[in-house]
């Protein structure tokens, strides 16, 4: 009975801070789950390029992995690993994928666990954007009131603001199916309209690192001064009591 | 990866670039729709005009739309006897099953028999069934109706479109220069003054010269064989009417259960497309009287012979075998799905086939012209954000479609080059991102 934090491949490659402070909350509350070393990747980015046959070995194998460690439930803070895990690894291997998947937003996102973290904020008066990541809004169980759930349990001067296209309606940032490392124009100009949508605002928040990394190089681009933030080092640095949208 | 994969891969590259010259065609159409598509995208939100959001009389119905639709997926072949007997025996249309797209364009030429002219309006479907390429082939002069497509045959534009508003990509003073270069007249560059020159010259010819005339049908009812219609400019209703004969080319999967759920597809696809209105006609039968003792004559003031041709081509081979494109079956042609995709929004018209913009014309690509042809209508532009099935009134999964488009590109060599390499470093470093 092993509970796994799974990072993802993309976070634990180019974002490590995050993956750190990740652990921070989840071990702050509940203290049994634990990193392995070198987990496989999920596979996600090759189902749609690769033939069946080689996405249904691979999960077996991640499965296997799965098993080997006795892991019974997990935690991502990645979107594209959640959508994945909990649509295709059921859709391959049937009762076979014992795993209770969970992503870091659902997990916080319960009475007890927001007591527990008791996010408070003491700054001065901040409003910021949250991004609906298609990975989240397209899962199975789909993820969408649980990050304002979290957002709007935080004390203090903070508001959490909309932007028109929300939810099931929000813009994709351009980066999904692997578009952005073959047409990176795509996020040129869909990142840009998700910030052409935030008026007033000293942040846009992110749990995904794939919208992370496309919104993050359009808001340099575009010198915007809204910094991206991803949601977990967003949490963690209000439990420091550290300025949330520093960068 | 195949030589053919990066050749694929360099061509979208090269269109994607001529994006950033502004007169560029592809340009020029990204910049009306990137307009277009984020006010279509709110005017799901036009309160002002109704009780409810176009988006929220989309999901009142939905769940109907979807049942419907699959029913009809599910009994393809019933509904398709049915329908052909009530539009033949009980409507006296005269009815045609086109089994193949060659089928279709033979019945075609000899329906058109003599004439070397045809009015033409929302065609889509005689496109498909490859109608529109023989008429070329032979000369036929093809007038087209809808002021966008008149404006695109002005500009002989070549470059793929919004099916629904052809033309939008013109500015007012494009358009007046052309006319001036063309017909010699000198109009105000304001659209009422070319909507007048139109309506002054172009009107009297299709309510007196049309012999035959073409559209398609935005649905047809298997119960009672009628044949519905939407606009807003009043053409289909000349070209309907004011005609000797009104052929109609339309793929099977036009068909719908009952003539109410007929209505209900063109009220859907009015509240998407035209918030403010248009004409519907729900045609049962050719023009007829029988005011003279009770004899029923046909061809009053209306077509006298109304020819309606059904192809299915790939249709119930699709329902049956359970072909990856299946679930195109459903489709009602709303076009939701261009308004809400990532793909369109960002590359306009590159991102689409010779049968028009989006994800549907390019499966249709697909269907006709196999996968290299959607590698080159941008297949991979599609990032996969489920927009287009999110949106869709009928249950169609075309994000799912795509994927599975993607993978037989794949297999084929045709991806391109760096989504390979994230593919073998899943599968032999168990890490995409892996440094070097
Ligand atoms: S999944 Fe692809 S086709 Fe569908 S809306 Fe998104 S980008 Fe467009
Ligand atoms: S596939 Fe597109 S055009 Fe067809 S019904 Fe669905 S949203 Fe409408």
């Amino acid at each position: 009975m092993t509970k796994l934090i799974y990072f993802g491949c993309l976070s634990r490659s180019r974002y490590k801070g995050t993956c750190e402070n990740a652990t921070k909350i989840i071990k702050f509350l509940d203290d049994e789950y634990q990193i392995i070393d070198d987990p496989p990747c999920c596979g996600s980015l090759a189902h749609q390029v690769a033939i069946k046959e080689d996405v249904e070995n691979h999960v077996k194998l991640v499965n296997d992995w799965f098993k080997s460690n006795d892991i019974t439930e997990l935690i991502t803070i990645c979107a594209g690993c959640y959508n994945y895990l909990t649509r295709y690894y059921p859709q391959y291997l049937g009762s076979d994928f014992k795993v209770k998947v969970l992503h870091l937003l659902q997990f916080l996102d319960t009475p007890e666990n927001l007591e527990k973290l008791n996010l408070k904020y003491t700054g001065k008066k901040l409003s910021v954007y949250y991004h609906d990541a298609c990975h989240l809004r397209n899962a199975e169980v789909p993820i969408i009131e649980e990050a304002r759930n979290i957002l709007n349990s935080i004390e203090g001067p903070i508001q959490l603001k909309e932007m028109e296209n929300n939810r099931m309606n929000s813009l994709c940032c351009g980066a999904g199916g692997g578009v952005y490392s073959i047409f990176k124009e795509n996020s040129d100009f869909s990142s840009k309209i998700i910030f052409d949508q935030m008026r007033m605002s000293k942040g846009l928040i992110t749990a995904c690192p794939f919208c992370y990394t496309a919104l993050k190089r359009i808001q340099e681009e575009n010198k915007i001064k809204a910094p991206v933030i991803k949601f977990e080092d967003f949490i963690f640095k209000l439990m420091e009591g550290v300025d949330p949208v520093s960068v | 990866m195949s030589e053919k994969g990066k050749e694929l891969y360099e061509e979208v590259k090269d269109k994607i670039e001529e994006l950033k010259n502004n007169d560029s065609a592809y340009a020029k159409f990204g910049e009306i729709w990137k307009l277009a598509c984020p006010i279509k995208y709110k005017s799901y939100d036009l309160r002002f005009l109704y009780e409810d959001t176009s988006r929220e009389f989309v999901d009142r119905h939905k769940d109907n739309i979807i049942k419907m639709r699959e029913d009809f997926v599910e009994n393809i072949e019933d509904y398709t006897k049915l329908c052909m007997k009530r539009l033949g025996k009980t409507n006296h249309f005269k009815v045609h099953f086109a089994k193949t797209n060659e089928e279709a364009q033979k019945i075609f030429m000899e329906e058109l028999g003599d004439n070397k002219v045809i009015y033409k309006s929302k065609s889509l479907e005689a496109k498909d069934a490859g109608i529109i390429d023989i008429l070329k082939e032979n000369n036929i002069e093809i007038k087209e109706t809808d002021l966008g497509d008149v404006l695109c045959q002005l500009f002989d534009y070549k470059y793929p479109s919004f099916t629904l508003a052809p033309g939008v990509q013109f500015t007012v003073e494009e358009i007046v220069a052309k006319i001036k270069e063309k017909h010699g007249i000198e109009l105000k560059p304001q659209a009422e003054a070319i909507v007048n020159y139109y309506r002054t010259t172009y009107r009297p010819e299709l309510l007196n010269n049309v012999k035959v005339s073409l559209t398609s049908a935005n649905a047809i009812s298997a119960d009672d064989g009628s044949i519905i219609l939407v606009e807003n400019e009043g053409n289909i209703s000349l070209l309907t009417r004011a005609t000797e004969k009104h052929i109609v080319v339309a793929g099977i999967q036009k068909i719908v259960p009952t003539v109410f759920d007929a209505l209900l597809v063109a009220k859907i696809q009015e509240r998407i497309m035209n918030v403010d209105g248009a004409y519907i006609s729900l045609i049962s039968a050719p023009s007829n009287t029988s005011d003279i003792q009770g004899m029923r004559v046909f061809g009053m003031y209306g077509a006298k012979e109304v020819v309606i041709i059904l192809v299915d081509e790939w249709r119930t081979k699709a329902a049956k075998e359970n072909l990856l494109y299946k679930d195109l079956l459903k489709c009602i042609s709303c076009k939701s799905c261009d308004l809400v995709c990532t793909a369109s929004r960002a590359f306009g018209n590159i991102y689409g086939s010779k049968y028009g913009i989006g994800a549907v014309n390019i499966i249709r690509d697909y269907i006709h012209n196999g996968i290299e042809a959607t590698v080159r209508d941008g297949l991979f532009l599609c990032t996969g954000c489920e927009n287009c099935t999110n949106w869709c009134p009928a249950g169609v999964d075309l994000a799912e479609i795509m994927r599975n488009l993607k993978k037989e590109a794949t297999e084929a060599g045709l991806a391109p080059p760096n989504l390979d390499k994230y593919k073998e470093k899943i599968f032999k470093d168990k890490n995409p991102f892996k440094a070097q």
